[in-house]
């Protein structure tokens, strides 16, 4: 009768603690991905304000846009370091117009046929 | 500069004469670096047609208004063949029925354009009024929307039409583009200027390394047209389209092929290089509509 007691209380220890475990890790999980998804927001918006920059100075790449549209789908699918290396791709290429645009400002003239 | 700090030690008066020819001589100094970089539009006309006479030494200069097949012996043979039933004749019946068809107010193209349409030959201009270049596509729109009717779309379709149309009716009329001594006039046409040579896109390419420096270059199987004449043949039907296209859908087109994003067609910055552009061709006849790969 005592044996049959402690078992039983054992075993609902242990469903306890199994059941706490996942729950914390359920919870990990979900802080996680919240911190990935936030993370992801503010890099998407850096990369479109970016590129948002390149085009009002006339020199947006073809690309740049469809890029950022991808890593948007990538996100909502749950391919978090798809989206992140997609949205890294775009920052990246905006930058390189940006960088195109202020060379081109004075190299363009070095080509008018003389 | 030795030689002026030891005259100028020589006495009040020669130092004088020597301060004033300093003066002179920066003013002249500042003034000849002023105009090599500013030339104006008609020395960049008469250095930019240099260009492509000397590197096509064979081509005549009026024959560069056909394009690539005025640099390419065995594709014009074959451009040659195709003039005989051109396929934009379509598209210019098309737009002769446009042209003669009321309007809903009942009246027509023609009370907006004069002589049968046949006035490609004023476009583009600046308008000193709107401060703005007017194309021709820009002014069929206007045409359209002050007698009650949608605009057209601008790459291709009816608006394509019409133009090739009134290209055809305007066939060996010069170009005769006028930059007025315009401040406004002179900034937008800088602007056309600084776009054409201006590097752009993740293929690093301006629309003169193609078609100036890269012009008679393969690209695949293909040669790149001289930019000399560029504008005169427009609306287009081009093979790769397979329909007809205005000029500013060619813009687009070269845009995205060098990975830049497109600009809206009729957007001011195109109109702008369609104004620097057509005005490298001074003195050139419009010939459009034409018949491209």
């Amino acid at each position: 009768m005592f044996k049959k007691v402690k078992t039983t209380a054992v075993a609902s220890l242990v469903a306890t603690i199994m059941t706490l475990g996942l729950m914390s890790y359920a919870n990990v999980g979900i802080v996680s991905n919240a911190i990935a998804s936030d993370g992801f927001e503010s890099s998407w918006a850096a990369a479109d304000e970016q590129r948002k920059m390149a085009a009002k100075l006339g020199f947006e790449w073809r690309d740049t846009k469809k890029l950022l549209k991808k890593a948007k789908a990538a996100n909502e699918s749950g391919e978090n370091e798809k989206a992140m290396k997609l949205v890294a791709k775009a920052h990246e290429q905006s930058n390189d117009a940006i960088a195109q645009q202020e060379r081109e400002s004075s190299a363009w003239q070095s080509r008018v046929p003389k | 500069m030795i030689f002026l700090k030891i005259r100028l030690t020589e006495g009040p008066n020669e130092s004088e004469i020597m301060k004033k020819l300093i003066v002179v001589i920066t003013a002249t100094i500042t003034a000849f670096s002023w105009i090599s970089l500013h030339a104006g539009p008609d020395s960049d006309q008469a250095a930019f047609e240099k260009y492509f006479t000397s590197k096509f030494p064979d081509t005549p200069v009026s024959d560069f208004i056909n394009g690539v097949y005025s640099i390419d012996k065995p594709s014009r043979e074959q451009w040659e063949e195709i003039e005989e039933f051109p396929p934009y004749e379509l598209a210019i019946d098309s737009g002769k029925a446009a042209w003669n068809k009321p309007f809903a107010n009942s009246k027509t193209y023609a009370d907006c354009f004069e002589n049968e349409g046949a006035v490609r030959g004023n476009y583009p201009y600046w308008d000193a009024d709107r401060k703005e270049v007017v194309t021709l596509e820009l002014a069929i729109n206007e045409c359209r929307v002050a007698n009650g009717e949608e605009p057209l779309k601008y790459n291709k379709g009816k608006m394509a039409d019409i133009s090739a149309y009134m290209s055809y009716q305007s066939r060996g009329q010069k170009i005769n583009v006028v930059i007025p001594d315009d401040p406004d006039a002179m900034a937008a046409y800088e602007r056309g200027k600084e776009f054409y040579y201006s590097k752009r896109g993740q293929l690093n390419f301006s629309c003169f390394d193609c078609h100036g420096s890269g012009s008679g270059n393969l690209v695949r199987a293909d040669k790149l047209s001289p930019a000399l004449g560029h504008t005169s043949h427009f609306p287009v039907y081009r093979s790769k389209w397979g329909g007809m296209g205005t000029l500013h859908r060619r813009f687009g087109g070269c845009n995205k092929q060098v990975r830049a994003a497109a600009f809206k067609p009729q957007s001011q910055i195109y109109r702008e290089l369609e104004l620097f552009l057509t005005y490298m061709s001074n003195g050139l006849d419009f010939n459009g509509p034409g018949a491209r790969k």
